[in-house]
């Protein structure tokens, strides 16, 4: 067994202020509960099967907005980097459209999309989009010269060596993007739960705080701080195997 | 939560109806609030009234009412759950919407749905001793604020007087508690939860409905008119379904069967509904209570032009 590090002792240890600063009335409030008692209502709607069920539904539309961004951010990314065209056509819309925050495109989102799932994976879809568009951009311009060179030396044309060169050699900075896109995208996934349709983690936690629960809403902020952080272990862990020549390089 | 819904649907729906096809059952997407008033609605889904009648609701939540009329217009949901004065505002920019069913009034005598608190110590107990303070209501411009400011001046203040600060109701009691605002309106349930957790520190000082509006309206159920018209059969089903859900809410006032089904679809622990005013459920929304609201809210700075009352009621909601 591993040895408990000092990061987990921390972790404890703010668990341990949490609980004696509800339980001794330091934060004297009923929105301030116990974090023995956060946790077994955490338990509670683990074990009744309803928090699963919305985590799972939450998990589905991140993956979904989190593909179908990422997937456009690659492509957009490679055409904006290879054919300086495309930059100067849509360049500008990108660029305009990138500081809009999210909650504010939401309202005319579901005016087009309506309540439900595409409205959701939209969202996050557009979340994802920038930040892997950004990286992938950058990662083109970090393609070796000679490794470009040399493929058309042999003579391949644009459309394999985008494939099979550019593609590989930037996939380092696409799988950053990717990273950083992953903690926005659960984010969102809430946000936008949380404003309207009855799925999902984010609209347990609203029901549950008109409901006057707070034990309830904080097992989901735990709830959603541990997905956080699992889904960035298991990311790292990922990309370890897929850009394991990248770490190598001794980059 | 979907899921159990529909086969707490489906279960009594095949007892009540038999012959019915599962399959012609109307989809109808409805806007919640998740608030007491709304109890008529889940009694009706749960009894199976809705299925008997050949529809499917479909209820989706929203925080608060102002993501239910504009996805109305939007054609997002069929009939939409909102405040009067919010549906009113509306209709005075001209948007169609038609009163299809009440659906909660205040009592003609405390308790009611709305209280205004303070904290115990602060010497304010009328509205000329809030002049010059801070209020909380959850948003501005909507029944609760519109009742609040008549308190203020059936109680000698000037409304123009007390500033207005907007907290989610959830929020209210940390905000008055900790001193953040000098008074707020809360509406139940989350009356009888700050007078359970701060009620060492908070007092009652006003009823905003029974001391200036009493039985005073509060909201309805609205749909579009062009939807009305053309799918005006669909909607009398509605309505017969949904009034049978206001007689079973009102055959059980003061019943546990009642309170379980609240603290179903809210989730409030039961123990804090048993301490909850309650509205009063009507079925009908009549042009007398809502002349009433458009003269206090003409006083109360939300001025205009309204069209005629009694051409924004729907036949459904003529009873």
């Amino acid at each position: 067994m591993r040895r408990i590090t000092s990061g987990t002792w921390l972790v404890l240890g703010l668990f341990a202020l949490w609980e004696a600063s509800a339980r001794l009335g330091w934060v004297d409030s009923p929105n301030w509960p116990p974090v023995t008692e956060v946790v077994a209502a955490l338990i509670r709607d683990s074990i009744t099967g309803e928090l699963p069920l919305r985590v799972g539904g939450s998990l589905w539309r991140m993956f979904s907005g989190l593909l179908a961004g990422g997937l456009a951010g690659v492509v957009v990314g490679l055409a904006f980097a290879l054919v300086p065209v495309t930059a100067r056509l849509f360049g500008v819309v990108v660029e305009a459209l990138r500081p809009i925050p999210v909650p504010a495109v939401i309202p005319p989102l579901v005016l087009f999309l309506g309540l439900d799932d595409p409205m959701k994976i939209t969202v996050v879809a557009l979340t994802v989009f920038f930040p892997v568009l950004t990286n992938t951009m950058q990662g083109v311009r970090a393609v070796e010269v000679e490794a470009i060179a040399m493929g058309r030396t042999f003579g391949i044309g644009p459309w394999r060596r985008a494939a099979f060169i550019v593609l590989p050699a930037c996939l380092p900075y696409v799988l950053a993007g990717l990273r950083v896109a992953l903690g926005l995208a659960l984010v969102v996934t809430v946000v936008a739960e949380m404003i309207a349709g009855e799925q999902g983690v984010g609209n347990y936690l609203v029901v549950m705080q008109f409901a006057g629960r707070a034990p309830e809403m904080y097992a989901t902020v735990l709830l959603l701080a541990a997905l956080g952080y699992a889904l960035n272990r298991a990311f790292v862990t990922l990309e370890k195997r897929a850009i394991h020549w990248w770490f190598a390089m001794g980059r | 939560m979907n899921i159990t819904r529909r086969a707490t649907l489906a279960i009594p729906a095949a007892l009540a109806a038999p012959s019915l096809r599962a399959q012609s059952l109307t989809k109808m997407r409805v806007s919640v609030i998740p608030v007491l008033d709304v109890a008529p609605l889940h009694a009706a889904i749960r009894e199976g009234y809705f299925a008997a009648e050949g529809i499917e609701i479909d209820t989706s939540t929203t925080a608060g009412g102002a993501t239910g009329l504009p996805g109305l217009v939007a054609g997002q949901f069929r009939v939409v759950f909102s405040n009067v004065v919010s549906i009113m505002l509306g209709v005075r920019e001209g948007l169609p919407f038609r009163f299809v069913s009440g659906a909660s009034k205040g009592k003609d005598a405390p308790p009611d749905i709305l209280a205004l608190l303070v904290r115990k110590g602060s010497g304010i107990t009328t509205g000329r001793d809030l002049e010059g303070k801070r209020m909380a209501s959850n948003t501005r411009n909507n029944i609760v604020w519109l009742r609040g400011m008549a308190w203020v001046e059936k109680t000698g203040g000037d409304w123009r007087r007390v500033s207005t600060v907007e907290v989610p109701f959830p929020q209210m009691a940390d905000a008055l508690a900790g001193g953040r605002v000098d008074a707020a309106i809360f509406s139940e349930p989350f009356v009888a939860a700050a007078l359970e957790t701060h009620g060492d520190k908070l007092e009652r000082i006003g009823w905003p409905i029974s001391e200036t509006a009493p039985g005073g309206t509060n909201a309805q159920y609205v749909a579009m008119a062009e939807d009305l018209a053309a799918n005006a059969d669909l909607f009398d089903r509605f309505g017969r379904a949904l009034h049978k859900g206001v007689d079973w809410v009102n055959e059980r006032a003061g019943q546990p069967a009642l309170l379980e089904l609240i603290a179903n679809f809210s989730r409030v622990p039961l123990a804090r509904l048993q301490k909850t005013a309650l509205p009063a459920y009507p079925k009908g929304v009549t042009p007398a209570e809502l002349d009433e609201l458009v003269a206090t809210m003409q006083r109360y700075g939300l001025t205009g032009t309204y069209p005629a009352s009694a051409g924004l009621i729907h036949r459904t909601a003529r009873v």
